[in-house]
This record gives structure tokens, C-alpha cells and sequence, in this order.
């Protein structure tokens, strides 16, 4: 038994030694003389960071822009490309839509029949008949109004896609002002927590002066200064993130600068039902899918005529060598239905019909899906948002307030002060992150859940459809 | 019923008699004399910035008072080489004089003692049933004014913390009838009196609790004399302020006979910042009052010159004992809760250490004109509400700063260096202590203070009281008159007739500051 242990320890042993020097250790510390001995200095507080604090400062001389909504939405609206292409998708539809209306072309041809057949004179003539011919299809069962009215119907679907991108668009446009817009004021209140970290320094260093603090202490409070100064540059580099972003979706250039607006939610608040309903009935994506529903019966409509013999006449005037004189020629074509009725053509219209019908259903639970979500996060951030204004940060500031009063009447100490302004700004932090979230969720409640404003913009393909003749039909 | 009153319907009276008499009196007493006292200013002109240790050119106020009317002369001012109105010793430690042990006050021994005075407290009235003097004591909370704004919740009795005194003559049959006013059960014990078991007051072991709303009645002969003091017998309730004095007369009246009766009750509180509800399961102290009223808002002992004055002091504390200290004067241990001592045990002192629940009197002569502190000698009590320093306090910035706008923090210097800093515990002088105008002007409206130097009240703080030793005309201006009194000019009246004018030094004018 002990053997074993014993052999155990001297396996683990240098597993043991290996992966300690897979740790990185930090560097080793100032060891100071041990205190209370003499007077020592307390550690100083700490200076501001290093070269790569710098690193991603916005230019001083041009962050004096400032940016309201309103303005970055109509920037959006003239240059993200995604609007242009949901355009140039309607534009497409029509096309296709003029292109189905077109009638057939006339053909001419010239004909040489029965070339070498005797008469009198000759004995090969140099044929029966030789003229030219002109050949025209007529269109039976109005297909091509059929198929017209089944293009414009398609770009009507275009039309609805077309709004979901606008909202698409601007829903993030919005959400990422209220983010950047977050991330401004979270570096405003990273600031002064800043400031404050360096006051409780100040104190520390007060403090150690008075003998009521001993070194670790003061270095403990340096640290904390310093964490919070790096928690500044996160802020500053967030913010530059989210507004990165923000002129990357509005699709030009933005000078750096300020976004100026509310982050309070201002819309009426919703309840489910209501968000619910006002979803059903109004979302771009549950019309395009019911337009689209109007298409697949056009198809079916179509499809239903394919069947319908085309009338192809023909005529024309030549030359009868054999019996040496102008003749004329005639014919008239006719397909015969027979085996193929466009019998498949027309199931699988009805098939596409019945999974489109199945396919608003699929949009309306999908919807009613994400709702769900959205509408939790919606409430619970209004929720939060709303009592941290009404009763959390009064309550928080009113602390603060009467310990400052009270430290004006020498009554409580300074470090005490300082904890609960510490505490009321990380609530305004906290706050400002519920507001963030709440516009972000009144932002999708109110925009049909629509965003992600760089996608490309959807056309109206779905599975299933019957593009693929030279002609649109 | 209480002495207040009865000194303002003396002072009333003076004031009458003085128009009676066809003259201002006091007028004459405050501008008359201002020719007599012309020497010693000429002495202050325009070389006084150039005399050393003068720092600032203060000037002494006007003259005030009546200095040549001079002390009375109906009684005698030597005894055996200790003089009513000079600091001294005597002759010999082995006099009866010594130290002015037995010399008399101005006050016929035919006379009826004294007037008991606990500044601020009440007397509690008493009427004779059935052949006992019957009081009625009511223990309830009590809101006090510990500092003008500082209104605390405590226990007291009758509307009063500490509760009204009980004064009778040794020999009386008192009956108490204790109503309880609190919400909870109570019970009254008579400190240090010798009374038949079943009116001890120890809760549970002599009686049953006293019930909210309910009434008990305590009935016995005092044979005691002496400064004594009922409590509550439940112990939070007496850390909470319910306490009062139990003053009681000899039947034959000591010798030699007090000018002065003074009582004094100091207690601890807990309070927290922005609290007012004493918090009595505290182990550390925070306010300490004197009679319900911490420094400066404790009222003054006021006497005159050459007066011989008998201070009794209470010790209520919850948690701890006070050395309490007189400046300027060495008085005479005389008596303790128990009894007075007698006279060959009587010990002279600056200080006297006075334990919880302690009581000890002492009686000197006034013979040192001025303004004394009266106070605990323990460095945490002579403040109210000890704070740290660091902060704002201690930089160059104030807590308005702070306060003007509650959701940014002003920015702090961190490269400055206070040179004051460079001290090891540096600062220890409270700073930028600040009284609002209104705590001033409630401070200086008490007839008590006029006159004293006008930065009096930072000086005065916790668990501190002055003893204003005054001739009989300053004293008259002070306590029997009306009449408006510069700031510092009793003070530099004293400063004209028993120290050294010429080196005076006016007090900074106050704004406020503290
Ligand atoms: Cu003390």
C-alpha cells in the first residue's frame, strides 16, 4: 500500500513540476523592509498608464461633430448599400415582369420543297415550291397576362422586402446610436469613478499620514485607482467601437465626434398582447410572406393554361417550279395535349401554393418566437430601468448626499463618503446599461424585430420556383 | 417653581428699581466710566503692534461695569492669609482656611440654603398629601436638544433627559408616584437611599415591573443627605438617559454656607451620523452631554467674585468615568453620593476621576476672576461626534464642493504636496469645523455666555462647561440686565482689572467658523 502511494507520488511529481512551469509568473515584488520600525514614505500614488493608453485617442481637433439620429438615418438612407440592392430587387421583378408580357416574336423563313422533282421541261426542277414563309405563334389561355400579373405580384413581394431592409436598416442604425450613446455616458461615469478612485489615493495616502493606515492598505488603493483608470480606456475603446460601427451601417465615413440624444425610452410601453398584435398585423416580413402567397395562386393559375394548345400559323408566297407559277403556302400548327398536360408543373404550383400557405404560418410562430425573447428582454430592462429612476439612484444619491452632509458636520469619516459615491455611480453605470437595453428592445418591439443592417438585402427567392425557361413564365 | 425663574423675577425687579430710581443704572454701569479707565488705554495706542508677543492689533472694547464700586465690604475678604478675591493658599495647610476650606460665602448662615441650580433641568413640583411630600414622576421618551439643531430621542422622565430634579429635606416622607409613559416595562430605583426593600425599585427582585400605562407608588422616610439620583432599573433604559438628580438638603444646614449650589449630570450617548435616536447597545460613545446638553450649548455656572460655590457632579455615563478638571481654581472634595465627608477628610484638587454612577461635590471660593472650564479631562470627550480627519477637511477644498453637484466628483489635486504633510501625523488640530448662523446665534442668545470672547464656542465642546467667575457688576450686567453685551468685553473687562492689558489680544471676529 504505501509502495504504491509512494509510487503514485513520484509519477505525479513531475506532472506536477511541468505544469507549474507552464504558469506565468508575474514579476517579482519590491520587496520592502518590513514596517514600523522607523518612518517610511508610503507607497505614491500611482501615475497615469503607459504609451499604449494612448494608443486609440480620437484626434483632438476633429471630435467636435456631434450626431443626432435623425441625421445618421438619413445619411443611412442615400448610402447604405443594402437599401440599393433591396430596390434593385423590385427593379429586377418588373423586369422579369415586362420581360413575361412580351408576345412571341413572327418567324420568316424560306422554304425549298421537293427540289428535283420532274415536269415536262426539266427533268429536276429546282423544286416543287421555294418562297419564304412567315410564321407566327398565337397565344392562347392569356399566358402572358398570366405570367405578367405572377411578376408583378413577385415585385410587390419585392416591395415588402424592400420596407423589411428600410426597417432592417434603420432598427440597427438605432440601436447602435442608443449603444454608442451608452457607451458615451459609460465613459462620462468611468470618469468620475476615476476621479473618485484617485480621491480614496488622496485619502489613503492621508490616511497612512495619520497612522490610520499602514502600506499594504496605500498600495491596495493605488491598485484600485489603477484598475479603474484601465477601466476608462475600456469605455474609451468601447466607444470608439460602437461608433465604428455605427458609421460602418450608415455606409459613410463619420468623422469622430458625439452622439447627442435620449436614452430614455420614450415610446408608450407595450404589453405582450399588444406588441403581439401589432406584429401580426403590421410586420413587412408577414406581408411578404401573404404577397407572397399571391404569387404561388398566380403560378397556379399559370401553370393551369400552360396546358392550352399555342395556335402557330403560318404563310407565305413562292414559286411552284414544276407547275411554273407563284403559289402560296399556308399551315397551322397545333400541339396535341396528349401525354403531357403540364401535369407535374401544375402539382408542384399546388405544392408551392400549400407551402407557402404553411409558410406564413412558419413566419407568424417564428415571429411570435422571437417576441418572446425580445418582449422578456423588453420588460425586464423597462422594469429595471424604471425603478433605478424612480426609487434605486434618488435613494442611492440621497446616501450619498446626507453622508456628505454628515462628514460637513464632522460626523462621519471621509472614507465612508467616498463608498457610497462609489456606490451611487456604479448604479448610474448599471442604469445605463438598462437604458441601453430597453431602447435596444423598444427599438425591435416597436421595428417588427427587425436588424442586422449589413445583410444583404433578401430577394424574393424561395424554394421552389419556376425561373428556369429562357422566358420567365 | 424653578430657580430660571425665579432669577428672572430678580432680575425684573432690578430692572425697575433702577428707573425707579431716576437713573440707568445699568446704563451708567455699561458708559460712565469710561475717564476712569483711561490710563491703562493709553497704554494700548499706537505702539502696541511693536510690543512683543502681539501679533495683531486687538483692541480692548469699551470699559464696562462699575469697577470702583469694589467688592462688599461687610464681610471679610482674609482669613489666614487666603484671600476671597486673589488666587492663593493661605498661610498654612493646617488652617481652617486653607485653600478657603472653610472660609464662608457671602450667605448667612441664618439664611436657608443655597438654591439648587442644574442649569437647564427643571425641579419637580410636589405638594403635601396625607402628611408626605408627594411627587409625581412619568418616565417617557423625550426628545433633546443636545446641540441648537441637534434634537435627540432618548428616555427621560416628565419631558426632560435628564429628568427634573427631585429636591427635599433630609427627614421628609416623600411619596412617588411613577406613571409609565413607555411603551415598555420599567421600574425606579433610588440610588444610594437606605430604604425599606419593597421601594428599592430593583426590577423583578423588590417589585414588579411597572407595565406601559400602569402606575406604582414609592413611600419612605429620607434620612440621607447628600447629592443622590434616581434611574430606571432596566439597563438600556439607562444607557437611553433616564436618569435624574435626588437632591437632598440636611435637616441642619452645612457649614460653612455655599453662595452657590450647582449639579451637573454627565452622560454618553451613541448616535449615529444623521440619527437621532441614541443607539444604547453601543460599546463607544459619540455625544456626551452635561444636564442633556453637550459644548458649547451647556449653560455656563456663573458666579460672582468671592463667592463660595459648591459643584455637584454626576457621572450617568453608560461605559465611562470622567476626570473632570476646573481650570483656575483648587476646590475642596466635600461630599460624595454617599454623604458628605467629613471635614478632616476633605482633599483639595484640580481634577477629581468620578466612576459611572459616582457622584462627588466639591466647594471652593471664586477668588479667580474669568471664564474656566468645567470638563472632562479625557481627550475623546471633549468633542462631540469624533470624526477622522482625512478628506476634504484636510485639503484645500470644502465639502460644499462636493455638494453642489452630487453626480461628478470635483477633481482632485494628486500632485500637490501639503507641506503640512510632510509632518508624521499631521493634522491633529480639528479642522474646518463649521456652526451654522443659526447654532451661533441660539449659542449667544443666553444671557449666561455675554461677553465672553467671541471664539468661545470653539473651544467648548462634549462633555465642557465654563465657570464665570464675575464682579458683582459684571455679573449684574450679565445675569440681572438686558442690556446688549459686546462680544469679549467682560472678558477684556477682567483682562482691564486683574491681568495685563497691554498685552491683550482681541479674538478674531467668528463667521461661522468653527
Ligand atoms: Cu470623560
Amino acid at each position: 500500500m504505501t509502495k504504491l502511494i509512494a509510487a503514485a507520488l513520484l509519477l505525479a511529481a513531475p506532472a506536477f513540476a511541468a505544469a507549474q512551469q507552464l504558469l506565468r509568473l508575474p514579476p517579482a515584488a519590491l520587496m520592502p523592509k518590513g514596517g514600523g520600525h522607523e518612518y517610511t514614505r508610503p507607497p505614491a500614488i500611482p501615475a497615469p498608464l503607459n504609451d499604449i493608453a494612448g494608443l486609440d485617442y480620437p484626434e483632438p481637433s476633429i471630435a467636435t461633430s456631434a450626431y443626432a439620429l435623425d441625421s445618421l438615418l438619413s445619411l443611412a438612407a442615400s448610402n447604405n448599400p443594402t437599401l440599393v440592392q433591396a430596390r434593385l430587387h423590385i427593379s429586377g421583378e418588373l423586369a422579369k415582369a415586362l420581360q413575361a408580357g412580351l408576345y412571341p416574336n413572327p418567324m420568316l423563313s424560306y422554304e425549298a420543297d421537293q427540289i428535283f422533282v420532274k415536269n415536262d421541261r426539266v427533268a429536276n426542277t429546282p423544286g416543287e415550291f421555294q418562297g419564304a414563309i412567315a410564321q407566327q405563334r398565337i397565344v392562347t389561355a392569356g399566358k402572358l397576362r398570366l405570367s405578367r400579373e405572377k411578376y408583378q405580384r413577385r415585385a410587390h413581394v419585392a416591395e415588402h422586402l424592400a420596407v423589411t431592409q428600410q426597417f432592417r436598416v434603420c432598427n440597427d442604425i438605432r440601436i447602435h446610436f442608443y449603444q454608442a450613446l451608452a457607451a458615451q455616458a459609460t465613459l462620462a461615469i468611468r470618469r468620475e469613478l476615476q476621479k473618485t478612485a484617485e480621491d480614496s489615493a488622496l485619502t489613503s495616502q492621508e490616511s497612512y499620514n495619520m497612522g490610520q493606515a499602514r502600506r499594504p492598505e496605500v498600495r491596495r488603493t493605488n491598485v484600485a485607482l489603477q484598475r479603474t483608470r484601465l477601466d476608462v480606456l475600456s469605455a474609451e475603446n468601447a466607444y470608439q467601437e460602437h461608433f465604428r460601427r455605427l458609421a460602418a451601417l450608415v455606409g459613410a465615413p463619420l468623422p469622430g465626434g458625439a452622439v447627442v440624444g435620449e436614452l430614455m425610452p420614450e415610446c408608450p410601453v407595450l404589453t405582450y398582447e399588444e406588441a403581439l398584435q401589432r406584429l401580426i398585423a403590421e410586420s413587412p416580413e408577414l406581408a411578404a410572406a401573404r404577397a407572397k402567397l399571391s404569387v404561388d395562386q398566380a403560378t397556379v393559375s399559370r401553370e393551369l393554361v400552360q396546358w392550352v394548345p399555342d395556335l402557330v400559323v403560318k404563310g407565305g408566297a413562292g414559286y411552284n417550279f414544276e407547275s411554273q407559277e407563284a403559289v402560296a403556302a399556308a399551315g397551322l400548327q397545333i400541339e396535341v395535349p396528349l401525354y403531357d398536360r403540364n401535369q407535374g408543373t401544375v402539382q408542384q404550383a399546388r405544392s408551392d401554393y400549400a407551402r407557402q400557405r404553411r409558410e406564413i404560418d412558419r413566419v407568424e410562430l417564428e415571429l411570435r418566437d422571437r417576441l418572446a425573447t425580445t418582449y422578456q428582454q423588453y420588460v425586464t430592462s423597462l422594469q429595471h430601468a424604471f425603478e433605478y429612476e424612480r426609487l434605486i439612484l434618488p435613494e442611492l444619491k440621497a446616501a450619498y448626499a446626507e453622508l456628505l452632509q454628515s462628514y460637513k458636520e464632522n460626523r462621519v469619516d471621509w472614507p465612508e463618503v467616498l463608498m457610497a459615491q462609489h456606490d451611487y455611480f456604479d448604479a448610474r453605470l448599471t442604469q445605463v446599461d438598462n437604458l441601453m437595453h430597453a431602447r435596444t428592445q423598444e427599438v425591435l418591439i416597436y421595428g417588427f424585430l427587425l436588424h442586422d443592417g449589413l445583410r444583404a438585402a433578401q430577394g424574393i427567392a424561395p424554394p421552389g420556383h419556376i425561373d428556369a425557361v429562357p422566358k420567365p413564365r | 417653581m424653578s430657580k430660571p425663574h425665579d432669577q428672572n423675577e430678580r432680575r425684573r425687579f432690578l430692572k425697575t428699581s433702577a428707573i425707579a430710581a431716576g437713573g440707568s443704572l445699568l446704563g451708567g454701569l455699561v458708559g460712565g466710566h469710561a475717564a476712569a479707565q483711561q490710563p491703562p488705554m493709553q497704554g494700548m495706542g499706537p505702539g502696541m503692534d511693536s510690543m512683543p508677543g502681539m501679533k495683531h492689533g486687538g483692541e480692548l472694547p469699551k470699559p464696562i461695569g462699575e469697577p470702583q464700586a469694589g467688592p462688599p465690604t461687610d464681610v471679610s475678604d482674609v482669613y489666614d492669609g487666603y484671600s476671597r478675591f486673589k488666587p492663593g493658599r493661605g498661610n498654612s495647610p493646617d488652617s481652617d482656611y486653607y485653600l478657603g476650606k472653610l472660609m464662608p460665602g457671602f450667605r448667612s448662615p441664618d439664611a436657608a440654603p443655597a438654591p439648587f441650580v442644574a442649569p437647564d433641568l427643571e425641579k419637580l413640583p410636589w405638594k403635601m398629601v396625607r402628611g408626605a411630600k408627594e411627587f409625581h414622576l412619568r418616565p417617557m421618551a423625550v426628545e433633546r436638544e443636545f446641540l441648537p439643531g441637534y434634537k435627540m430621542n432618548v428616555y427621560g422622565y416628565n419631558g426632560s433627559m435628564p429628568g427634573p430634579t427631585i429636591e427635599v429635606t433630609q427627614g421628609d416622607r416623600v411619596r412617588i408616584i411613577v406613571t409609565n409613559e413607555l411603551p415598555e416595562a420599567t421600574s425606579t430605583h433610588w440610588h444610594g437611599l437606605d430604604l425599606p426593600v419593597q421601594w428599592d425599585g430593583a426590577s423583578e427582585l423588590t417589585q414588579n415591573l411597572i407595565e406601559p400605562g400602569q402606575s406604582f407608588a414609592y413611600e419612605f422616610d429620607v434620612h440621607e443627605e447628600g447629592t443622590f439620583f434616581y434611574h430606571s432599573h432596566i439597563p438600556m433604559q439607562e444607557a437611553n438617559g433616564s436618569v435624574g438628580f435626588f437632591i437632598i438638603h440636611p435637616k441642619k444646614p452645612f457649614d460653612p454656607p455655599v453662595d452657590r449650589d450647582f449639579g451637573l449630570i454627565f452622560q454618553n450617548f451613541f448616535i449615529e451620523p444623521s440619527q437621532t435616536i441614541a443607539d444604547s447597545w453601543r460599546m463607544d460613545w459619540n455625544w456626551h452631554t452635561i444636564n442633556g446638553r453637550s459644548g458649547p450649548f451647556t449653560t455656563p455656572l456663573v458666579c460672582k467674585h468671592g463667592e463660595r460655590v459648591r459643584v455637584r457632579i454626576m457621572n450617568f455615563a453608560p461605559m465611562q468615568h470622567h476626570p473632570i478638571h476646573l481650570h483656575g481654581h483648587t476646590f475642596w472634595i466635600t461630599g460624595h453620593e454617599g454623604a458628605r465627608v467629613p471635614k478632616s477628610a476633605w482633599v483639595p484638587r484640580n481634577t477629581s476621576l468620578i466612576g459611572i454612577a459616582q457622584a462627588t461635590d466639591f466647594e471652593f471660593i471664586a477668588n479667580n476672576p474669568g471664564d474656566w472650564m468645567l470638563h472632562c479631562h479625557m481627550v475623546h470627550h471633549m468633542m462631540n461626534h469624533m470624526t477622522r480627519q482625512v478628506g476634504p477637511r484636510v485639503r484645500d477644498t470644502t465639502v460644499d464642493r462636493y455638494l453642489a453637484n452630487l453626480d461628478v466628483h470635483p477633481s482632485g489635486d494628486l500632485t500637490k504636496e501639503d507641506p503640512g504633510f510632510r509632518t508624521p501625523g499631521y493634522p491633529q488640530k480639528m479642522q474646518g469645523m463649521k456652526m451654522s448662523d443659526e447654532f451661533m446665534q441660539t449659542i449667544w442668545n443666553r444671557r449666561e455666555v455675554q461677553g465672553m470672547r467671541a471664539m468661545w464656542p470653539m473651544s467648548v465642546m462634549g462633555l465642557m462647561t465654563t465657570l464665570r467667575v464675575l464682579p458683582d457688576d459684571l455679573y449684574r450686567i450679565v445675569m440681572e440686565s438686558d442690556e446688549p453685551v459686546e462680544k469679549g468685553a467682560v472678558f477684556a473687562e477682567i483682562v482691564r482689572r486683574f491681568g495685563t492689558p497691554a498685552r491683550y489680544e482681541a479674538a478674531p471676529k467668528m463667521k461661522g467658523r468653527m
